[in-house]
């Protein structure tokens, strides 16, 4: 450390002279190599992705041979998986219906989750953030329910949901996804929540409303803002869940992931391009919204504790 | 009253600044607002354990003449425990879970970083190149797991590229070579979580005092030494931050191991959660499998009492900048103000 300095003088005064001018113009295009080169790499899979559902049959993975491009472009995977048109091969003959019901349970499953997770996380990040509800230790315990790997604590889950005939019902995925999804509201409205001055809701009960009616009137209206990004990140969160729909329901409730992994592994031949297709469909609900609360994704995903 | 009593007085005050004007006394309310979640975590987590832990001294499974409550016929204390510590198979599913943590999330880091540092000085459409790479995090990953699975064939994409820039054929077993597949694996982890790192990394060196970065320069610092000696010192809290949460969700990891091969070939992709739920629904020794599925969970609640205080403390610092009121500087602040007066 000590001799930092000095050999910082050093070497820095003998680059500084060679890098004077004629070197920023390599170095800005370095950079935007380096950049292109990222974003090629990060963006392949998506563009394989894009371009698959719209090849035909045979541009899907022919052996020895690859189509950077759709050469003959088709809506017939998109218009297939969500059974819309006649289908153009055997692939639904063994299947009962198309990917719009797994769809729909994932719509219901997520969105219930979500407000479930809200209705019971709001309060407890208020009760925590204003009252310091439950001393450190309540916070404490949230966060570390979200480091229990789900399908450790998913056994004793899985015979209390068939005791329960909550087993492969929506109901019991929105019980599942609320309360998995629960530390993350928590932590996350309560850092909103601490950013509504004190003052707000002092003010209301002096005006003579209740605790309740200054956290409706004075406080939620302020971090309502904070309330929407919480509401569509834990939706991204029930929508992307895999595991837990894959355990706990098989036909009644089955999500649309569980149902892409179905046609992956059940399929004799790979339907590549129908997958792509539902994939697409897939991706577009956390895509827009998360596009929608870019700026709060960050904090959501470190609970709170990185603002941006 | 004595200076001390005075001060406990002020100590305490804020506490309690509002007793009843509510109707109901603060504590209630505060006891009401967490209440629901407190219920939920009861029913969720609380019962569950309790069941997992009686579950775990028995070798019951779902198959046994007894239900549930008549698991304590097949009693057997402490032997689900003794397997499952001294199986191999549990020990390899450990080791590859850590060394896919170490992987993942150590290239994950250097990746995220070198983006954040190509990204630190303003150009032309770094807004629009930012929300591309925020992408792949908002795949769900089912779909990416499903999209690697497409790239990694024999007759892929990956493959026929390499072929086109190698100039001959070229036929690697991404999925199907038990010495790759975990690399196939931890590539998609790496593909999808490395926009988190690069973002978590970038809010952090965007908040860095340029001050002191320019005078460095100035005085000639080169850009290793401004890195080495000022960046990564001033960073380190929140490079702590983004490593233990990478490190939390990719312990669990399941999706990427699970869609690519279910685990295999073998184990050799079976994370702790793949062989897990191998366990659970394909083997379906649920005594054997509550006794193991618990030893994890001892050992993630010891890593997690040290994981969890950063994060606990970055939201603690902010609470104490913005509640004002009660903290100490607020106090500090009011005396100076005071004392200004005073002196006028």
């Amino acid at each position: 450390m000590a001799t930092a300095p000095a050999t910082t003088r050093v070497t820095a005064g003998s680059t500084a002279a060679v890098r004077r001018l004629p070197l920023w113009p390599l170095k800005r295009i370095g950079r935007w190599l380096a950049i292109l080169l990222m974003a090629g790499t990060f963006g392949f899979p998506l563009y394989w992705t894009v371009t698959m559902s719209f090849k035909p049959q045979d541009e899907w993975n022919p052996p020895g041979k690859v189509f950077w491009f759709p050469d003959h472009p088709t809506v017939s995977n998109f218009t297939d998986i969500l059974g819309i048109a006649q289908e153009s091969s055997i692939f639904f003959s063994g299947r009962s219906r198309s990917a719009l019901t797994p769809i729909y349970h994932s719509l219901i499953a997520a969105g219930a989750g979500t407000v479930l997770a809200l209705l019971v996380g709001v309060f407890a990040a208020y009760g925590i953030a204003r009252f310091r509800a439950g001393g450190r230790v309540l916070p404490f315990q949230i966060l570390q329910l979200r480091m229990f790997p789900p399908i450790a604590i998913i056994i004793p889950l899985l015979f209390m949901w068939v005791y329960l005939d909550l087993w492969d019902t929506l109901q019991g995925l929105i019980i599942l996804y609320g309360a998995v999804t629960f530390p993350f509201v928590v932590w996350l409205m309560r850092s909103f929540f601490q950013e509504v001055p004190r003052e707000i809701s002092e003010a209301a009960i002096v005006d003579g409303c209740t605790h309740w009616g200054a956290f409706f009137k004075a406080v939620l209206p302020q971090a309502k803002g904070g309330l929407a990004a919480t509401a569509l990140f834990v939706f991204i969160l029930n929508w992307s869940d895999f595991l837990i729909a894959l355990v706990m329901s098989q036909d009644h409730a089955q999500t649309a992931p569980v149902y892409l992994q179905a046609l992956q592994s059940g399929s004799s031949g790979q339907e590549y391009g129908k997958q792509a297709a539902l994939a697409m469909i897939l991706i577009m609900p956390p895509a827009i919204f998360g596009l929608a609360i870019q700026r709060y994704l960050v904090r959501g995903l470190t609970f709170g504790a990185i603002k941006r | 009253m004595t200076g001390i009593e005075a001060e406990q007085h002020v100590r305490q005050a804020p506490r309690r600044r509002l007793p009843d004007f509510g109707g109901r006394s603060e504590e209630v309310v505060s006891r009401l607002t967490i209440a629901p979640g407190q219920l939920l975590m009861l029913f969720i987590v609380a019962f569950p354990a309790a069941v997992a832990i009686y579950i775990g001294f028995t070798e019951w499974t779902p198959t046994s003449s007894d239900n549930v409550w008549g698991a304590y016929h097949y009693w057997h204390w402490f032997d689900g425990y003794w397997e499952a510590l001294r199986s191999g198979s549990f020990w390899h599913a450990m080791w590859l879970t850590v060394w896919f943590l170490a992987v993942a999330v150590g290239v994950e880091f250097v990746l995220g970083f070198a983006l954040a540092l190509l990204f630190l000085k303003e150009f032309r459409g770094r807004g629009l190149v930012t929300l591309f790479f925020l992408l792949p995090m908002m795949v769900v990953p089912a779909v990416s797991g499903f999209i690697f699975f497409m790239i990694f064939q024999v007759d892929g994409p990956l493959n026929q590229g390499l072929a086109a820039i190698l100039g001959h054929n070229v036929q690697i077993h991404w999925l199907d070579d038990p010495s790759l597949v975990m690399w196939s694996a931890i590539t998609v982890d790496i593909w999808q979580w490395t926009p988190l790192m690069f973002l978590i990394l970038l809010s952090g060196l965007v908040a860095l005092p340029e001050d002191q970065l320019n005078q460095a320069r100035i005085l000639g610092a080169g850009f290793w030494h401004r890195f080495r000696y000022l960046m990564l010192p001033m960073l380190k809290p929140i490079i702590l931050i983004a490593l233990i949460i990478r490190a939390i969700e990719v312990f669990k990891v399941f999706d990427a191991p699970y869609l690519l091969t279910q685990g295999g070939p073998g184990d050799a992709s079976t994370t702790i959660s793949v062989w897990l739920y191998r366990e659970v629904i394909i083997n379906t020794r649920w005594g054997f499998a509550s006794a193991a599925a618990i030893i994890v969970l001892i050992i993630v609640s010891f890593a997690g009492v040290f994981a969890v205080r950063p994060i606990e403390q970055a939201q603690e610092e902010t609470l104490e900048e913005l509640v004002g009121g009660d903290t100490e500087g607020e106090r500090q602040r009011v005396e100076d103000a005071i004392a200004a007066e005073a002196t006028v």
